[in-house]
Formats: C-alpha cells, structure tokens, sequence
C-alpha cells in the first residue's frame, strides 16, 4: 500500500494543480472517482492486468467505458496511466487527490462507530467539539456498529478516539495481564 | 514459578485501582508487511523515531525509519501471529526497562523480563533505554582502580573506575575469562556487576550464570541475556538495557561495572536489521551508523562528579562520586583487528587487553598479549602498591620478546643477556593464572616483591606458580597481619617492605616448594 501511494501521489498533485489552475478541482474530483470506481470493477480489473491485452487496445476500451464523463484532460490522464502501466492505482490516485482536496479546504474526514444510532443532534454536537479539537472542518460519517457494547469510536485520518466499551474492555485485559 | 494466591490477587486489586476508563486520542496504523521480523506500517503519522509501537497480541515494535508513506518497524520477540492488515497503536513512548537494585542477582532478557524462573523483579524505577550520555561538565577523571584481580591485567593494564577497556582476541582465547573473573574479583568492592550476554548460545550463558552463583558473584550481578535464539532486535538492544541498568549506580554515586560480551554480534544484529529495513550497506556491509551504535553505547560509561550525582539525587547523595566502568568484548576473525568493527571499538576506548590464540595454546593463560594491550588511562588510577611493585614487568616483558627473537639465532649468549631472558621467561610464567581465582591486592603484591627483588630467580620456570602459592599461604598464615597492613592501605610502606622482605626470606629458608 506505501508504495503505491508513493506512486499515486506525482499523478494524484499534477491533477490537483491542473485542477486548481482550471478552477474545476469539483469536476476532477468527480472524474477520478468515476475512473477509480471503474478501475476497481473486477472485470477491468481482471483486464488491466491481462498481459495480452495490448495497451492501445486497453486505452480505447478504458475510454469507451469511461465514456462523456472524462473529459479532455481526464481522458489525458487515463492515456498516460496507460502508457506507464500503472492504471490500476488509480482508486489510490483518487484518494490521495481527496486528501489533497480536503486538505486545501481545511476539511477532515472523521468516521463516527458509535454502538447504537446516535440522535442528529449527538453528532451534531460531537462534530462541534472535534472541530474545536482539530482546528478544521470535519465532515462526518456515522455508522453502527453493535459489535461496540456501547459508547463510540471516531476516526479522524490516523487519528482514532477509542470511547467503546469494547476498546475499554480490551484496554483492562491488557491491564490485567501485562 | 511460585505466587501465593494473595499476592495475585494484591496484584490485581492494585491494577484495577490503577486502571483508567478515560478514552484517549490515539495515533493508529496499518501492517502493510511483515518479513523476518520487519514490520511495514501505514498510517501512524505522529509517530517518533525509536518509539514503541504497539501490535495486537500484546507485541511491542520500534520505529526505526520513518518514511514519507509508511514505518518500518522492527519487533522486539515473537513475529509470527502479526499479518497483513493488523491495526497497530503508538504509544508515545520511547523503550524503557526496569532499573534498580531489585534486578540485582537476576538474570533478565533485554526487555528487563526474568528468565530465571524466579518469580517477577518487583523494581520500583523503570528508565529509558538510549539515553544521551553524561557531558563534559557532569564528569570527573578517572582516579579509584577496579582491581580484577589478574595479575597481569593489573600490574600492565590496570583499568580505573568509569574506564572503557576493550577485551579483545580471537575465538577461544578467554575473553569472557577475563571478564568473568573480573566481576568474580568484585565481591566487597562495593561495585554492581551488569553481564551483558549478546548472541551466545544459552548454554554458554547458563555456564557463566553458574560460575558467577558458585563463585557467589550473583549477590551483585544482574545478567542480561539475548542469545543466539532471541530476534536480532533484542541482541541490539541488550547493550543498552544493560546500560541504563548500570546507570541507574552510576548517577546514585555508586560503582558499577558492565561487561558487553560481545559487540560484535550486537554489530552483527544491528547490521542484519539494517539491511532487512533496506538501509544501504557500508563497508562489510555495516549500515553508516554502525559506529554511532558503539560510541553512544561506550560514551555512557562514564565517572561522574559530585554535583552531578547531588543534582541527579535532588541533594540524597552528597559528595560521591559515580562511576560505570565498561568492559566491551569484541571477537576478531583470525587476529585481524583492522576489520571494520574492532577497529571502531578499539578507537573507542580507553585501551585494550590482546588475547592471542598463539599464547593460549603455548600454556599462558590469561594470554594477555603484554605488547600491544594499553590502558590510556588506567595508570592515574592504579592502585599504589601494585603501580610501585609491577612498573617493571611490562619492561621485563618487552625486553624478553625482543630478546627471545634475537637469542633464536645466538648460540652462546652473554650472562646478562642469559640473565635477562631467564627474568622474562620467569615474569611471563608468573603472569599465567588460574580461572575463577582472582588475587587479592595484598597477595599480588606480595608475589610481585618477590619477584622484583629477585627470589624467584633460583625457582625453575615450572615451579614459579607453585612457589608463588606457597608463598601466599605462607605469609596468609604466619605474617596475617602484614597481609592485612599492606590489603587495608593499599600500600607498602617502607616497614613493611623491611618485614615482607623478611618474611620471603623466613618462606624461602623453612618451605620447601
């Protein structure tokens, strides 16, 4: 995985920059989360990494799937991909680009488990404080996980707030038997 | 192991009234791969360099190189239930052991865990592993002796307290002999031993282990040992536990002494992590920072002021000084000290003991090459008697090789040449000592007088030794207190040169020998 983010990230700042010169950094967000989503289908997957498929061929068949939602430069991107052998990081090209995005925006992405449904105003709340904490934006996801016992668990990037009766539970074995 | 079910459960009630439930922030990360010990991690973006890292399983790693996408980290034990995959936490802190005069008399692995089946080392302190060592300020120069009780390493290599002396000879020459007498000779020194035993086979740890315990030097020994079978992780980083074990005495005011046995296969170890975390090979194929490894280790044996040890102790100590003396062992390939390692070392230190395989197999045992084995700074330390009495044996000795060289080709010598070499035939079989029987300073003493003054000259070369021992019990017996004037002072005052020298004279005219 590091090294294909090391790979990823020359493509992932060349789109960031062109996108941000072009003021369309939305649309190859889009873009690459489009040719991202496709790459990652497992019959193309299964192509690209066909070693008799000739990458000309493999340009206008990636193309002709990604149809009118690459545009030039997208399109572009997807022929220098080709000629590198190395459209398969695209899904990685797309979050790194993300995390690019996110970062110029001052927006964090915090994935909120939490045992049981907690209520809008909960998250609410919650989002407030980890904006104090982290000084950014924080755009939230909230999933359930039962497997939490109870209380939640917040993710934000490699950042993990671990307030779960099992993360606890865990935290007083490890007490106990150290 | 034997635990009374009182103190398990003293144990846990105090755990649980430790315990915490407050959630806290937490950097995490991902095991991207695991190969022989190696740990490659993504994520973990506050992580420091040479900080723990906790794995599932309750496994503990380091951080050693931190890359722009991932950590490699090297696992301090067992790798195996580690996958791909496995989520891993920063602790936010740097190694650390148990310190203390708990761990005395135990024998530890280089995470300050017992090995000895006897039940948990109850230490109070734990400290850090790398530590930066005292600086110019905090020192004091080395002036009090560590006697080791061998006569030839006292009377031409004396080694003083906070000395580094290199011991260093090829396989089987009595390295750690040497060594281990030295602790051995410790015993009411008010010195702590540390016996650090890196990349040995077990058994051979277990035999000094029981050495030290029959020679009753386990009552001031701690042992740590990472052996052969231990990951290269632990056998790099046993020297530095030890260390930090050792400095625990040494910034309290007292005296302690630590043997690395030896640095060349903690090099070995530290190179194999090296190479396998992909760090690009040197000479010999040592990463670039193999001598950092070795003098940052070194530069902390060290004597320490007054005021450093009044400072350190918040003003519990005054007026002590404290000291760690280091004996690094390092092991040569067929005598060759110019390779990477020993030379490294041997620029290191404050003087080398040269063990050769030529002068063990000949019988002399210690096989203390006296030519090029030095103390650069043992000599301000040496104890007063023996400094008096064996400034002339490194010279007799130096006299006798070049001699012995030139008398091969002589048919018929002079009587002063002939003289000279029967003196130095004599002084290198009087240099020869048994294991496990260090000399005490008065007994030393007492043989170096004599042979100074010449009695040892009509004793042929095959009894020196036997003499030399009637003598000690001789003199044990009948002239105790002359013994005891010369062992409390430490010195030969001009009276009791007078009666030593009667009483030889008394030995040589009743005992026969």
């Amino acid at each position: 995985m590091a090294e294909i983010s090391t790979i990823a990230r020359p493509y992932a700042v060349a789109a960031y920059k062109l996108g941000r010169e072009q003021k369309a950094l939305g649309k190859w967000s889009e873009m690459l989360g489009f040719a991202a989503a496709v790459a990652n289908d497992a019959q193309i997957k299964a192509y690209i990494q066909d070693p008799k498929v000739v990458s000309s061929d493999l340009q206008t068949t990636f193309l002709k799937v990604c149809g009118d939602q690459l545009n030039e430069n997208g399109q572009n991107l997807v022929k220098v991909l080709v000629e590198y052998g190395r459209l398969s990081i695209l899904p990685e090209i797309s979050s790194a680009f993300e995390a690019l995005k996110a970062q110029d925006e001052g927006t964090l992405d915090a994935e909120i488990i939490a045992a049981a449904k907690p209520s809008a105003a909960e998250v609410k709340d919650l989002v407030k404080r980890l904006e104090a904490k982290f000084g950014k934006k924080i755009e939230a996801s909230v999933s359930v996980d039962p497997e939490l016992i109870g209380g939640i668990k917040i993710i934000v990037g490699d950042t993990v707030i671990d307030a779960s009766v099992k993360g606890q539970l865990q935290n007083l074995a490890y007490t106990l038997t150290a | 192991m034997q635990l009374s079910t009182s103190e398990i459960s003293e144990l846990i009630k105090s755990r649980l009234e430790n315990f915490s439930t407050s959630a806290e922030a937490r950097t995490q990360g991902t095991v991207i791969s695991v190969t022989d010990g190696i740990v490659r991690i993504h994520g973990l973006s506050n992580v420091m360099a040479g900080e723990m890292i906790e794995f599932p399983g309750n496994t503990f790693g380091l951080a050693l190189n931190l890359e722009r996408d991932s950590v490699g980290a090297v696992v301090l034990g067992d790798y195996e239930h580690i996958t791909e995959g496995d989520t891993c936490k920063c602790t936010g802190r740097i190694l650390e052991v148990p310190v203390g005069p708990e761990l005395v008399g135990r024998v530890v692995n280089a995470l300050g865990q017992p090995i000895d089946g006897k039940g948990p080392v109850n230490a109070k302190l734990t400290d850090k592993i790398e530590k930066v060592a005292p600086g110019v300020i905090a020192r004091k120069s080395v002036s009090q002796p560590v006697q080791t009780g061998l006569k030839s390493v006292d009377s031409m290599v004396p080694v003083g307290r906070g000395q580094r002396e290199l011991i260093i000879g090829d396989r089987q020459t009595g390295k750690t002999a040497v060594a281990v007498d030295a602790i051995i000779n410790q015993k009411g020194q008010n010195m702590t031993c540390i016996y650090v035993a890196i990349g040995q086979k077990a058994s051979t740890i277990a035999n000094v282990v029981r050495k030290l315990e029959e020679n009753g030097a386990m009552a001031y020994t701690i042992v740590v040992a990472a052996s052969a079978s231990d990951s290269a992780a632990l056998q790099f980083l046993a020297p530095y536990a030890g260390c930090t074990m050792g400095e625990y005495f040494r910034d309290r005011g007292e005296d302690a002494l630590i043997v690395y046995d030896d640095l060349t296969k903690q090099a070995i170890a530290y190179r194999q992590i090296s190479l396998l975390l992909r760090r690009p090979p040197g000479r010999e194929a040592y990463p670039g920072d193999v001598f950092y490894i070795h003098s940052r280790l070194l530069e902390r044996a060290a004597r320490v002021n007054e005021e450093y040890v009044e400072k350190f102790t918040n003003g519990a100590v005054k007026g002590k000084t404290g000291s760690l003396t280091a004996l690094p062992v390092i092991e040569t390939a067929a005598g060759d000290v110019s390779a990477f390692v020993p030379t490294n070392v041997i620029s290191i230190t404050d003087g080398q003991i040269f063990l050769e395989t030529d002068l063990f197999n000949a019988g002399i045992r210690p096989a203390i090459n006296a030519g090029i084995s030095v103390s650069r700074v043992g000599g301000a330390a040496q104890t007063k008697v023996i400094k008096k009495l064996g400034g002339g044996v490194r010279l007799a000795l130096a006299q006798y090789r070049e001699l012995a060289a030139f008398a091969q080709f002589a048919s018929d010598l002079d009587e002063a040449t002939r003289k000279q070499l029967d003196r130095g035939r004599m002084f290198t079989e009087l240099m020869k000592q048994a294991q496990y029987a260090p000399l005490s300073v008065s007994n030393m003493a007492i043989t170096l007088f004599a042979a100074n003054k010449g009695y040892f000259d009509d004793v042929a070369t095959n009894k020196v030794l036997a003499f030399e021992g009637k003598l000690h019990g001789f003199i044990a017996s009948k002239y105790k207190a002359l013994a005891d004037a010369i062992e409390s002072s430490k010195d030969l005052s001009s009276d009791n040169e007078k009666a030593l020298d009667a009483a030889i004279q008394d030995f040589k005219a009743t005992t026969a020998y």
